[in-house]
């Protein structure tokens, strides 16, 4: 393992261990256990702030479970802990912080690992698909616990339920890329969000009852509101006495690039400059939740994490902020709250669409901001908040509309032109 | 494997038609164990450039992004060519000068390879 790497490792392990600590700590270790405990009984599905349910510590202990998990698998798989693996284990601890559960993640992964083997493929070559797919969690615990099934009859199920979503996810995922060429980036939301329409429509089908609920903790604690920008500021930090002037000229030339999945920053350019990038963005979206007045609770700091961990594929400053002036814009004509939890996660989850604002320029970026707050809004109604990745299905709606427009604006300028 | 070489070609044309040649020379060999593709261009380039190209078809192999993200080569007709989709797939590759312009030859393998069975050029 090259010595980049084995600091990358330290860095995210120091990060589970900050997350398990600060959970105890804030909660006793008594009320945290019985919290993380009673967490894996819940539906989980979008959105259910955790922090409300079962209190701030318990919250952050089942984050950095299901999140070592992850950089476990990431280990024995033997895939290089870079760009993507750093996007999926920040975007799988922010979601553990409300829908995420180890009970719930376990079936979607063993699908996914099924499909491996079906295909004769390593598990390896299908590992991001696993980690990512973990957003349809929420359909083992609301087949266990709230469909009305009973028993050991409900676990089967849920169990079946969540390997038979995992089993058929890469199929759907490394289709649904044709439809917006990778200017999404959260492209197995989009894939877990068309699944989920047939998912919920089955469920609605067998009367079972799958309509939304949002739980949103008003008050967070002041450990919630310190963690990103802590984190934030111990990655940038790392990143300079990594690479010293090195990562400031690296963080430029990230700045550069489109972000057109795939754009591994670590590989592409250096892991100096991608610690540096992360950080800034992590800083950025806290300084925004701040003007905003927004809510430091589970989905807003899981939506930090999310944009953290992007900072190493495919999102940077300089083309996620036309995607967030979008977001505020379409709020003011709409006369929308930019703290209501829509706005504040369109806001920060959104940048998923940075890459058109990368390859296309600012306009395009903002637009992309604009119309994704519309269609978000509606979106998770469609899937019954299976798809923890709301954000994902409606970016990839979104993304497939404006690539589809402005390829045929190329192709006809370019026909009109002649070779 | 017809779509997985229609892919590659398709990439590979792009990154080519990119440059504006005015020849452009694409030629697929069986072998005995897989494929051999040679693309050829009349575009002058530098020898820091021949480098980027042999580095990105070159790259480290990434399964993760291979069999996930690889399906994207030759597929879309916006944003730049990105020859790491090529890289990540191929066995091997070599990229040399030519009088006019460059060779780019790509060698396509099963999952188990055996280089001994294709006309790589020894070093």
């Amino acid at each position: 393992m090259a010595k980049n790497e084995l600091f990358l490792y330290a860095l995210m392990g120091g990060i589970v261990l900050l997350l398990i600590l600060a959970g105890f700590i804030e909660q006793g270790f008594e009320a945290t256990l019985k919290g993380l405990v009673a967490l894996q009984a819940r539906p989980a599905r979008l959105i259910h702030d955790f922090t409300a349910l079962e209190g701030v510590g318990a919250t952050l202990v089942n984050s950095g479970l299901v999140s070592a998990l992850s950089l476990i698998l990431v280990r024995l798989t033997k895939v290089r802990l870079a760009g993507p693996t750093i996007a999926a284990f920040l975007t799988i601890m922010g979601f553990s912080l409300f829908g995420k559960t180890l009970l719930n993640v376990v079936p979607i992964i063993f699908g996914v690992y099924l499909s491996a083997k079906v295909a004769g493929k390593p598990f390896a070559a299908y590992l991001l698909i696993a980690l990512f797919g973990t957003a349809m969690g929420p359909i083992v615990t609301y087949l266990v616990f709230q469909s009305g099934l009973n028993g050991i009859y409900a676990v089967l199920v849920g169990i079946l339920g969540g390997t038979v979503t995992g089993f058929f996810l890469p199929s759907i995922a490394i289709s649904m890329l044709h439809l917006h060429q990778g200017y999404n980036l959260y492209n197995i939301g989009f894939s877990c969000g068309f699944f989920g329409l047939f998912a919920a429509s089955i469920l609605a089908a067998a009367k079972m009852k799958i309509d939304i609920q949002v739980i949103w903790n008003r008050d967070p604690s002041l450990t919630l509101t310190a963690l990103i920008p802590i984190i934030s500021i111990v990655c940038m930090v790392s990143g300079i006495l990594l690479g010293k002037k090195k990562a400031f000229t690296d963080f430029l030339a990230i700045q550069k690039i489109p972000g057109r999945l795939p754009s591994d920053f670590v590989d592409q350019v250096s892991a100096e400059g991608t610690l540096v990038n992360m950080g800034l963005l992590g800083l950025l979206g806290s300084a925004y939740v701040f003007i905003v007045q927004g809510d430091f609770n589970g989905p807003v700091v899981g939506g930090l994490f999310t944009l953290m961990g992007f900072g190493a594929f495919g999102k940077h400053v300089k083309n996620c902020w036309p995607v967030v002036m979008g977001v505020v814009l379409s709020c003011f004509v709409f006369g929308k709250s930019l703290a209501a939890p829509g706005p504040i996660l369109a806001a920060l989850f959104g940048t998923t669409l940075a890459p058109l604002a990368g390859q296309f320029g600012v306009l395009v970026g903002v637009a992309a901001g604009f119309v994704h707050l519309v269609v978000v809004e509606r979106t998770a109604a469609w899937h019954g908040g299976l798809d923890l990745y709301n954000n994902g299905f409606s970016g990839g709606l979104t993304a497939t509309l404006f690539v589809a427009i402005l390829e045929w604006l190329k192709t006809t300028k370019e026909k009109r032109e002649g070779p | 494997m017809k779509e997985y070489i229609l892919h590659l070609i398709g990439e590979m044309a792009k990154f080519i038609l990119d440059s504006n040649p005015t020849r452009m020379v694409i030629s697929l060999h069986r072998e005995e164990d897989g494929l051999h593709l040679a693309i050829l261009d009349n575009v002058p380039r530098s020898e820091e450039e021949l480098e980027k190209i042999r580095l990105a078809l070159n790259a480290p192999k990434r399964p993760e992004l291979a069999e996930y993200y690889g399906i994207m080569a030759g597929q879309d007709l916006m944003g730049n060519s990105r020859l790491n989709l090529v890289g990540w797939q191929v066995k091997h590759a070599d990229v040399s000068r030519t009088q006019e312009g460059m060779k780019i030859d790509l060698w396509l393998g099963g999952e188990r390879f055996d280089s001994s069975y294709f006309s790589i050029p020894k070093k």
